[in-house]
């Protein structure tokens, strides 16, 4: 068991630069845009509510619930929405290449003839996946209380930390379906992994624009992970965290299957 | 007295791709203690029969056993005691040669520092390189390295020679030569034959999937198989021939043969006959 964490290490270490970045562009981004709401303030006073009246376009941007007027609104409306899609982005990428780059790279005749089961890799290489996804979250959620603080606003700690989980399951959704693409095939496919998130993101705008198209709610994981429903509400939507955990074990268990029977 | 069991035992071993061939109804045995040469040119199945023996790839009939354990059922049983050197030799390029080779053996709990040290200078090999600066001949070397350090029962090579200049190989089969005085059985793809009529025990050719030929590689090139160099009619002929002489010197009859030298041909030509 202790040795075989060396796969762990390995991955996390090969993929410490990948996440260092994506922290901080996605921490950094938001970050400003917090510190940057101080000198918005008058202005966006003005236009909140014509932003909040825009009907449909409101409603998927979830300004008929929150306000601009208010960092914690705007933080909700802007700073979540970048957030949440920078964190899924990187969930993808990470997730098309865990498993398939081994045979891509050809390294696949050196990984896998220790003594290792196929399903240990498959476990090692899925935890440092979560491990990665919770740490971006983790470092961009102290970066946004930092803002909040600098801001002179009051801390939303309890908001934050039902958005972080909320945030953290969503990627690890988008990750897992996307390590179970990298089982299935030899290459990496981070083009597809990319456009799955686009289109999830995609399907949480439409299926609040659209009435007929609500039911892609129950897909995307964007919805459940909305931070302006999570601050109004005051809760996780628990049909959709089920659905979403779902996902993420039939992901897990269908990769390990693959991986399992696979000719490497 | 008991007696050891084979270090691989495949028995009519059958893997395919879809609709295309890989291995058919393949048999091989490799006695402990041995050099196993084995033998055949590219798209013969000798690295699909070496990726069924590690357990890599999923075969569909047949059998095979590792130092008397059943793969796959025993896979992490069997590769803690194997060693093996791929053909293509690829690591993860951002790493440094000393980070591979202790990421090596750090996957099997051991620790080779002292075995690992000795291998890479003997192989003039520098750890503080990064793989993605390394030519194929020098990942070869790092690959050697992570088969050779934790000792193994088997060791497995597929294509080891090359890349390497002729300097290293010499110190690699000298290398191969001491592990296998110490016990270690060593199987060998290649088509260099040179290198397996001078290192090799015991010898298989492999041709479309199938083995064709598996003996002691002194009775392979001392079989039923001559040079034949003759003048027959005014006309200078040469060929490889295999069978009953008798049958040749009657298929002269009213040819008028002037010259003959029947010679033991070498382990090329005995290569080159098996696959014309």
């Amino acid at each position: 068991m202790r040795y075989k964490m060396t796969l762990y290490k390995h991955e996390m270490k090969v993929n410490a630069k990948s996440l260092i970045i994506w922290t901080l562009s996605v921490g950094f981004i938001c970050f400003g845009c917090i510190l940057l709401y101080g000198g918005l303030e008058e202005s966006v006073q003005d236009i909140a509510a014509s932003f909040s009246d825009m009907g449909a376009m409101s409603a998927a941007l979830g300004m008929d619930k929150m306000s601009l007027a208010t960092l914690r609104g705007y933080f909700a409306t802007e700073i979540a929405m970048m957030h949440g899609l920078g964190g899924a982005m990187f969930a993808a990428i990470l997730g098309s290449g865990l498993l398939s780059k081994e045979e891509s790279g050809h390294t696949v005749d050196f990984l896998n003839v220790f003594p290792i089961k196929r399903y240990s890799i498959v476990f090692w290489k899925y935890l440092s996946l979560v491990s990665n996804i919770l740490l971006l979250n983790l470092v961009c959620s102290v970066l946004y209380i930092l803002g909040f603080v600098i801001m002179g606003e009051e801390v939303i700690v309890e908001e934050l930390l039902l958005y972080g989980f909320a945030t953290s399951l969503m990627q690890i959704e988008i990750g897992s379906v996307c390590f179970l693409f990298s089982a299935i095939v030899k290459k990496v496919t981070i083009s597809v992994g990319l456009g799955i998130t686009i289109l999830l993101f995609a399907a949480d705008i439409m299926c609040r624009i659209v009435p007929a198209l609500k039911k892609l709610k129950y897909i995307t994981p964007f919805y459940y992970s909305n931070a302006a429903d999570l601050f109004t509400d005051g809760k996780l939507n628990g049909v959709m965290a089920a659905i979403g955990m779902g996902v993420i074990f039939v992901s897990y268990i269908a990769a390990l299957s693959v991986y399992k029977r696979k000719d490497l | 007295m008991e007696s050891k069991s084979p270090a691989i035992s495949i028995k009519n071993l059958t893997k395919n791709y879809g609709k295309c061939r890989g291995v058919r109804n393949l048999s091989l045995q490799v006695e402990s203690g041995d050099i196993f040469g084995f033998l055949g040119p590219n798209g013969a199945g000798k690295s699909t029969t070496i990726r069924s023996i590690l357990g890599l790839l999923k075969f569909s009939e047949g059998s095979i056993e590792v130092l008397g354990m059943t793969m796959p059922d025993s896979q992490e049983e069997v590769l803690c005691k194997i060693g093996y050197m791929p053909s293509e030799a690829m690591f993860y390029p951002a790493m440094k040669v000393k980070d591979i080779i202790r990421f090596a053996a750090s996957m099997r709990g051991i620790d080779c520092r002292e075995e690992a040290e000795r291998l890479c200078e003997r192989l003039a090999l520098d750890g503080n390189k990064k793989i993605g600066e390394l030519s194929l001949g020098n990942r070869k070397k790092v690959s050697i390295v992570c088969a050779m350090q934790h000792r193994p029962e088997l060791l497995i090579l597929d294509e080891p020679t090359s890349g390497l200049d002729p300097l290293i190989q010499a110190e690699f089969f000298k290398l191969i030569v001491e592990y296998n005085r110490n016990g270690t059985t060593c199987f060998l793809s290649s088509h260099v034959l040179p290198e397996i009529k001078k290192y090799c025990k015991h010898a298989a050719v492999i041709k479309d999937g199938e083995v064709i030929y598996s003996d002691t590689v002194e009775n392979m090139t001392r079989s039923n198989t001559k040079r034949i160099r003759m003048i027959r009619d005014g006309k200078e002929e040469e060929f490889v021939y295999q069978g009953d002489l008798n049958e040749l010197f009657a298929g002269f009859a009213g040819h008028n043969i002037e010259d003959i030298i029947i010679e033991e041909p070498s382990l090329d030509e005995i290569f080159m006959h098996y696959y014309d």
